[in-house]
C-alpha cells in the first residue's frame, strides 16, 4: 500500500511531523513500513522555464543538437542530445551553477565537440520527477520563459510503502491510515465532501437492479450520470494515482480508482449503453458461462462465482474485474456507478480459482467497511460531477441485504492488565479504544463495553480489544526482567538425550552431519531403487520435478553427497543424517519414520600415514559394520544380528541386514560400481540406513553391576588355517562347544590368506581368555582345555592349528 | 618370600630394564627374571608355600609383575631397536600427531541444540510431531480462517483435502494441548515446508522452533518479553536487547514481531542489520482464545504465550552464512568448519 504524505495530510495533519517519525509511529503500532520513497526535490532559481528558439544538428555529431534557448532575459547557446529537442518548445532549463538532482553534478560552461554550451535541458529523471529519461521534459506551451521551475512543477512528495497485515483491511486506504494516525497522534480526522446537484430523470427510470444472490452480495448501490465529459483527469489526481502505482486512464475510470484508494471501497463504472434492458442482475454465473475481462482474456466461470449481469450476459465478475463489453470507452456519456459489498470468501474463491487478482478483489477478500458503499458512491459521483460536468440522476438504487452489525464487545480491565503485563488505568485503556472510533456503550469499575465501528470487521472479542490497547499504548514500557519459572511436572526428555548421544557418538567417529531435503526427483529415487516406486509418496503440487517425490530412504541423497564430496577431492568423505522418510501403506495411508543413514568412501578410519594403501571391499564394509556395532553398544540398543542381504543399489554379495531382537532394523552395504562411477569414484563407498527408534529404545536401561574379577585370567593364542568359506561365526561356535565354562572371551586378532593356499584357505588367529571367579587357574588346566579345543576344531572344522 | 619382598623385586626389575643400554643387556635381564631358572618362575614355585589366606593376593601380585615385566621389556626393546646404541635422535616434536578427526555437527542441528538447551534451562521441554499434518492441526485449530492466504495451494504442499506437509511446527502445540492439561511449557523444533522456489534466502525445506507456555495463573506479554530477552542474551550475547513491534498472526493476540538488537554492531547499525541496529528474529504473542477453544481449554481459565523462529535464519545470522542453499548442499568444505 503506497501512501503519499500530502494526500494523507488532507484528512489528518501530518505534514509537520518528520517522515521518519511518522514511519516509526506506524511501525510500532503494527503497520510495517517497507520503504520511504522521495519523489522530486525542491529546485532553486538555477532551474527555470526555457524556450528553444533554434535547434540545428551539430556539425560534428550524428545525434547532438546545437540550440539557442531563451531563459527570459538572455539567449543561451546549448548543446543537447535529446531526440525530442526541437525549436519552439518550452523546456526545463538548468542554468550555469545548477546542481542537477540526479547525479549531483554542477552545470558549467563547456565545449561539446567544439560547440559552446551554457546550460542543460533536463529530463524528468534528472529532476527526480519520474523514471522517464527518453528525452527532455516538454512543458506546457503557455509556460513563461524565466519562470522558476519550482513554481510550476508539482511539489516534492514523500510516499510511504506499507505492508498491511491480513487482519487490517481498513488500512488499505488513505482515509483508513489517516484514521490510524488520528488515533496515534490525537488529532482530528477530516472527511472530504460528497455533495452534488442532481438533475433529469430519476435513477429508477434509467436502470434497475435485481440481486438474486443476497448471500454473496450483501449490498448493491447504483447511481447514474449522464452527459459525462470523459477525458484526462486533473493532473493532481493523475499524479496521486501514479504515486500509488495505478495508471491513469481517463476521468471516469480514474475517479473510481481514486475513490477506492481514498476510502477503500472498490467501485465499478459501466457504460450504460451496453447494459441490455438497462438492468443489473447480481447472480451466480451459469456453469461454463464466458466473459471477456478488461485485460482481454476470455474467462470460463463456474456456478459458485458471482457476476454482475445485464439482462443477457455477465458484464463483470463481481468484485474482481469488469468485462470488456461494458468497458468505459471514448464516447461513453452515460455511466452507471456500482458501489457494492460482496461476501469475502466468495471473492477470495473466485479470484483464486481464476488466478485473477485486482485491487478490488484484494480489498473484498479481506473485508470492506460494512457502511461505506453509499458514501463512496456519493464521493465518486461528486468528483465526476465536478470534473466531468456530468448530470447526476436523482436518487440511488440501494439493494441492502447486509448482515446484522457486529455485536458490542466487553473488555475487563483486570484481564487486559494481566495479558499485557502493565498496570494500565481504565481511563487510559478506554482512551486508546475511543481514539480508534470505538464507542463506550456501557462501563463500570471492572469493565467497559464498546460498539464496534463498521470499518473494524476484525474486532470480534475481548482479546481483539486487548490487542488494540497494547498496540496503541506501545510495548516499549514492558519491563525486561528475568522470568519466574515454575517447573512443569511430568516432563520427559529421554528421547532428546538419546538422539543427542547418537549424534555425538557418530560425530566422535569422524562422520559429519548432513541435512537433505525431504523430497527429490523420481529419477534419483528410481536410479537407486526402482522396486519401491509404487510405495512412494508423490507430491501433487511440487515446486519442480526435481523435488516431486517424498524420500522413502535417506540413502540416495547420502550417496550423492558422498560422491560429490569425493569429486571435490575429499579423500575419505564420511557423513550421517538423521531424518524422516515417507511412504504409502497398501491401504493408501501416509506414514513417516525417523531414520539414520551413515556412509563413507575411501580410506575411512585409517591413520594419516596409512591412506595410500588401497581399500578392499572387506575393509570398507567391516568399518561400516563396526560403526553400527559400536553405536548400538553405546546406546545399549542390544546385541545385533547380521545376515547377508541384497539391495538394488548394493554390489551383489556386499550387503548385510541388521536385526535387533529378531526385528530387522536396516541394511548396510557397498554401493554398486555403476552408481559410484558418476563421480569417478574408484574406491568402495559403504552406506547403511537404520530405523532410529529401535536404536534409542535401550538408552536409559542399565545392566545390573557385575563384580570385578578377583583372579587373573590366563590367555592362550590359537591360529587356525581353515577352508576360506568357513565363517568366523562357525569357528567361534566350535571353540565354545569344546571349551569349559572358564573360557570367558574369544577375540580375533589376526586374519590373512596365505599366498600358497591360492585363496582356498585362510588363517584366523584368536586370543582365548580363561578365568575362574573362585581361584587362579593353573597352567595344566588351561593347557588341557586348549588341547580339547584344538582337537575339536581339527576334527569338526578341518582346521589346521598353526603354532600354539 | 612375602608381599613386600615381591613388590621390591618388582620395582627393582623395572628399574633395571629402564637402565639397560643395549639389546644384549636387556636380554640378560630378561633371562635373569623370566628364563627357565629365572626369578619369576622361582617365585611362582613358592606360591604353594605361602599361607592360604595370603595366597590369592600373592598370586595376583606375581601375575601383575609378569605383565609389567613383559610390557617394560617390549617397550625398552623397541626403544633400543629404534636407535643404534646410545645415539637416539631427539623426538621430532614437529611431526603431526596421530589423531582422529571428529565430524562436524550440521549448523541447523547445532542451532536447534543450542536453542533447546537455553529454553531447557527456562523450563521448556522438547515436543515433536509428524511432518505430515492435518488441516485441523496446521490451520483450523490455529485460527487460520479458511480464506487466509497461507492455505493456498500456491504456498502449501497438500496431499489431499486434509493432509499436508506442515507449514510450521505450531501443530505440535495443538497436539500437546489436546493431550495435556495446563501447565504446558514446550519447545518444538522441527522441519517445515513452504512452496518456495529455492534462492539465496528461500528454501522449500526449513526448520522452525516454536515455544508455548500455557498456565492457569496469569502469564503476560511482559513474561513473554522477559523470556525472549533471556534467550536473546544467552544466544547472541549479554548486551543484546529485545524489542516488540505489534503485528498480526492468526494464532496469537496481541501479536508481535520480535527484534534483537544487532550483536555485531551493538545496535549502531551495520550491513547485517541493514543499518537499523535491530534484527528481526521471531514472531510471538499471547495465545488467541479461539485456539484454546479448539483444543478444549477454557479461555477464561488459562493464560499463555507462544513464539516461533526460523532456525536457518538464526544460523545464517549467527555464523554469517550468506546463502541458505549452503545449508542443504552438504559440502564438507563448508560443514567441517562447524566442527
Ligand atoms: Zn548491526
Amino acid at each position: 500500500m503506497k501512501v503519499p504524505i500530502s494526500w494523507l495530510n488532507e484528512y489528518v495533519d501530518v505534514a509537520d511531523i518528520p517522515v521518519r517519525e511518522l514511519a516509526d509511529k506506524l511501525t510500532f503500532s503494527g503497520v510495517e513500513v517497507e520503504g520511504i520513497e522521495e519523489i522530486g526535490v525542491v529546485l532553486d532559481d538555477h532551474f527555470v522555464v526555457g524556450e528553444v528558439l533554434t535547434c540545428e544538428a551539430h556539425p560534428n555529431s550524428d545525434h547532438l543538437h546545437v540550440c539557442t534557448v531563451s531563459d527570459g532575459t538572455e539567449t543561451l547557446p546549448i548543446v543537447c542530445g535529446a531526440p525530442n529537442c526541437r525549436a519552439g518548445i518550452k523546456v526545463a532549463l538548468a542554468r550555469i551553477g545548477a546542481v542537477v538532482p540526479e547525479g549531483g553534478f554542477t552545470i558549467k560552461q563547456a565545449k561539446r565537440r567544439g560547440a559552446v554550451s551554457r546550460g542543460m535541458l533536463c529530463s524528468a529523471r534528472e529532476l527526480k520527477l519520474s523514471d522517464d529519461h527518453d528525452g527532455i521534459m516538454i512543458l506546457d506551451a503557455d509556460a513563461v520563459p524565466g519562470t522558476p521551475l519550482r513554481t510550476i512543477l508539482p511539489p516534492p512528495e514523500t510516499v510511504l510503502d506499507l505492508e498491511i497485515t491480513w487482519n487490517r483491511p481498513d488500512c488499505l486506504s488513505i482515509i483508513g491510515l489517516a484514521r490510524e494516525f488520528a488515533a496515534l497522534l490525537g488529532r482530528p480526522l477530516r472527511m472530504p465532501g460528497v455533495a452534488f446537484e442532481t438533475a433529469g430523470e430519476p435513477v429508477e427510470q434509467l436502470a434497475a437492479v435485481r440481486v438474486e444472490a443476497p448471500d454473496l452480495c450483501w449490498r448493491y448501490t447504483a447511481r447514474v450520470l449522464t452527459q459525462v465529459e470523459d477525458g484526462p483527469s486533473p493532473a493532481w489526481m493523475q499524479r496521486r494515482l501514479e504515486q500509488c502505482g495505478v495508471r491513469p486512464l481517463g476521468l471516469i475510470v480514474d475517479v473510481t480508482n481514486y475513490v477506492m484508494l481514498e476510502c477503500g471501497q472498490p467501485l465499478h463504472a459501466f457504460d450504460h449503453r451496453h447494459l441490455a434492458d438497462r438492468t443489473i442482475i447480481v447472480r451466480r454465473a451459469r456453469e461454463g458461462e464466458h466473459i471477456r475481462t478488461l485485460d482481454g482474456m476470455d474467462r470460463t466461470l463456474d456456478s459458485e462465482m458471482l457476476v454482475i449481469a445485464d439482462a443477457h450476459e455477465p458484464a463483470a465478475i463481481a468484485g474482481v474485474m469488469g468485462g470488456a463489453e461494458s468497458e468505459i470507452v471514448e464516447g461513453t456519456r452515460t455511466v452507471l456507478v456500482e458501489s457494492a459489498l460482496f461476501a469475502a470468501p466468495s471473492i477470495k474463491r473466485t479470484a483464486t480459482t481464476l488466478g485473477l487478482r485486482s485491487e478490488s478483489s484484494h480489498r473484498f477478500e479481506r473485508g470492506v467497511d460494512l457502511d461505506l458503499a453509499d458514501w463512496a458512491s456519493r464521493r465518486a459521483v461528486a468528483l465526476l460531477a465536478q470534473y466531468g460536468n456530468a448530470r447526476v440522476a436523482p436518487g440511488v438504487i440501494d439493494a441492502d441485504h447486509r448482515p446484522a452489525p457486529q455485536a458490542p464487545v466487553r473488555m475487563r480491565f483486570q484481564r487486559a492488565r494481566e495479558v499485557i503485563g502493565l498496570p494500565l488505568a481504565p481511563e487510559t485503556m478506554i482512551g486508546h479504544l475511543t481514539s480508534l472510533g470505538l464507542q463506550t456503550a456501557d462501563s463500570d469499575s471492572e469493565s467497559a463495553t464498546f460498539a464496534i465501528p463498521s470499518w473494524r470487521v476484525d474486532l470480534e472479542c475481548e482479546a481483539d480489544l486487548i490487542e488494540e490497547v497494547a498496540r496503541l499504548h506501545g510495548l516499549d514500557e514492558l519491563p525486561d526482567i528475568m522470568p519466574l519459572v515454575l517447573a512443569v511436572p511430568g516432563t520427559d526428555d529421554t528421547r532428546v538425550r538419546a538422539v543427542s548421544l547418537c549424534r555425538q557418538t557418530l560425530l566422535g567417529f569422524g562422520l559429519s552431519e548432513a541435512m537433505h531435503y525431504s523430497f527429490l526427483s523420481a529419477d534419483e529415487l528410481n536410479t537407486f531403487d526402482a522396486t519401491a516406486n509404487d510405495r512412494r509418496l508423490v507430491l501433487p503440487n511440487p515446486v519442480s520435478a526435481d523435488y516431486a517425490v517424498m524420500r522413502d530412504s535417506l540413502l540416495p541423497q547420502l550417496v550423492q553427497s558422498l560422491g560429490r564430496n569425493f569429486a571435490r577431492q575429499m579423500e575419505a568423505p564420511a557423513l550421517f543424517e538423521i531424518g524422516r522418510v515417507f511412504s504409502q501403506t497398501p491401504e493408501g495411508g501416509l506414514t513417516e519414520e525417523e531414520h539414520l543413514s551413515i556412509g563413507f568412501g575411501g580410506p575411512f578410519g585409517r591413520g594419516a600415514l596409512d591412506r595410500r594403501r588401497s581399500v578392499t571391499n572387506e575393509e570398507a564394509l567391516l568399518w561400516l559394520k563396526g560403526i553400527a556395532e559400536s553405536l548400538l553398544c553405546r546406546l545399549h540398543a542390544g546385541e545385533p544380528a547380521f545376515e547377508p542381504a541384497e539391495h538394488p543399489a548394493f554390489e551383489p554379495g556386499w550387503g548385510i541386514s541388521v536385526a535387533l531382537a529378531g526385528e530387522k532394523i536396516g541394511l548396510l552395504g557397498l554401493i554398486r560400481g555403476t552408481l559410484r562411477h558418476a563421480w569417478r569414484m574408484n574406491v568402495p563407498m559403504a552406506v547403511g540406513e537404520l530405523k532410529l527408534e529401535p536404536l534409542l529404545a535401550g538408552f536409559d536401561k542399565r545392566e545390573p553391576l557385575k563384580p570385578v574379577p578377583a583372579y587373573p585370567g590366563v590367555r592362550r593364542d590359537l591360529a587356525l588355517l581353515v577352508p576360506a568359506s568357513l565363517t568366523h561365526e562357525r569357528i567361534v561356535e566350535a571353540i565354545r562347544e569344546a571349551a569349559p565354562e572358564s573360557l570367558t572371551d574369544i577375540r580375533l586378532f589376526d586374519i590373512f590368506m596365505p599366498k600358497e593356499t591360492r585363496g582356498e584357505r585362510r588363517s584366523l588367529a584368536y586370543t582365548l581368555e580363561f578365568r575362574s571367579a573362585e581361584r587362579t587357574l593353573t597352567d595344566d588346566e588351561v593347557n588341557a582345555a586348549c588341547q580339547k579345543i584344538i582337537k575339536a576344531v581339527s576334527e569338526t572344522l578341518g582346521a589346521e592349528v598353526r603354532a600354539g | 618370600m612375602n608381599l613386600e619382598e615381591l613388590a621390591a623385586l618388582h620395582a627393582k626389575s623395572l628399574a633395571e630394564i629402564e637402565q639397560a643400554e643395549t639389546p644384549a643387556a636387556l636380554e640378560q635381564i630378561r633371562i635373569r627374571y623370566l628364563g627357565r631358572n629365572g626369578l619369576l618362575p622361582a617365585v611362582m614355585k613358592q606360591l604353594k608355600d605361602v599361607p592360604a589366606d595370603e595366597r590369592p593376593a600373592f598370586g595376583r601380585q606375581a601375575n601383575a609383575w609378569r605383565q609389567a615385566l613383559d610390557a617394560a621389556l617390549s617397550t625398552r626393546g623397541e626403544a633400543l631397536a629404534d636407535s643404534p646404541a646410545g645415539t637416539a635422535p631427539a623426538f621430532d616434536s614437529s611431526l603431526p600427531g596421530r589423531w582422529f578427526a571428529t565430524g562436524a555437527q550440521h549448523p541447523v542441528s547445532r542451532v536447534i541444540d543450542e536453542v533447546t538447551r537455553i529454553f531447557g534451562r527456562l523450563g521448556f521441554t522438547v515436543a515433536d510431531g509428524p511432518d505430515i499434518e492435518t488441516r485441523f492441526n496446521n490451520f483450523t485449530a490455529l485460527n487460520t480462517a479458511a480464506h487466509h492466504p497461507s492455505m493456498d495451494a500456491a504456498d502449501t504442499f497438500w496431499f489431499d483435502d486434509d493432509l499436508l506437509l506442515r507449514t510450521q511446527t505450531s501443530p505440535v502445540q495443538i497436539r500437546v494441548m489436546l493431550n495435556h492439561q495446563p501447565p504446558v511449557r514446550i519447545i518444538t523444533p522441527g522441519r517445515c515446508y513452504r512452496r518456495d522456489t529455492t534462492d539465496a534466502t528461500h528454501s522449500a525445506n526449513i526448520h522452525q522452533i516454536e515455544g508455548l507456555y500455557v498456565d492457569t495463573r496469569p502469564v503476560s506479554l511482559a513474561d513473554l518479553k522477559a523470556t525472549l530477552a533471556t534467550f536473546a542474551r544467552e544466544m547472541m550475547g549479554p548486551g543484546v536487547g529485545v524489542r516488540f513491534r505489534p503485528h498480526f498472526f492468526p494464532f496469537t493476540e496481541p501479536s508481535v514481531e520480535v527484534d534483537f538488537s544487532c550483536h555485531l554492531c551493538d545496535g549502531k547499525g551495520c550491513r547485517v542489520c541493514k543499518q537499523s541496529g535491530w534484527i528481526e528474529i521471531a514472531g510471538a504473542g499471547m495465545v488467541d482464545p479461539r485456539v484454546y477453544r479448539h483444543v478444549g481449554y477454557d479461555p477464561e481459565k488459562v493464560y499463555g504465550f507462544a513464539f516461533g523462529m526460523g532456525v536457518e535464519r538464526i544460523a545464517m545470522i549467527r555464523y554469517g552464512i550468506a546463502d541458505i542453499r549452503h545449508l542443504y548442499e552438504n559440502d564438507l568444505r563448508f560443514l567441517t568448519q562447524f566442527a
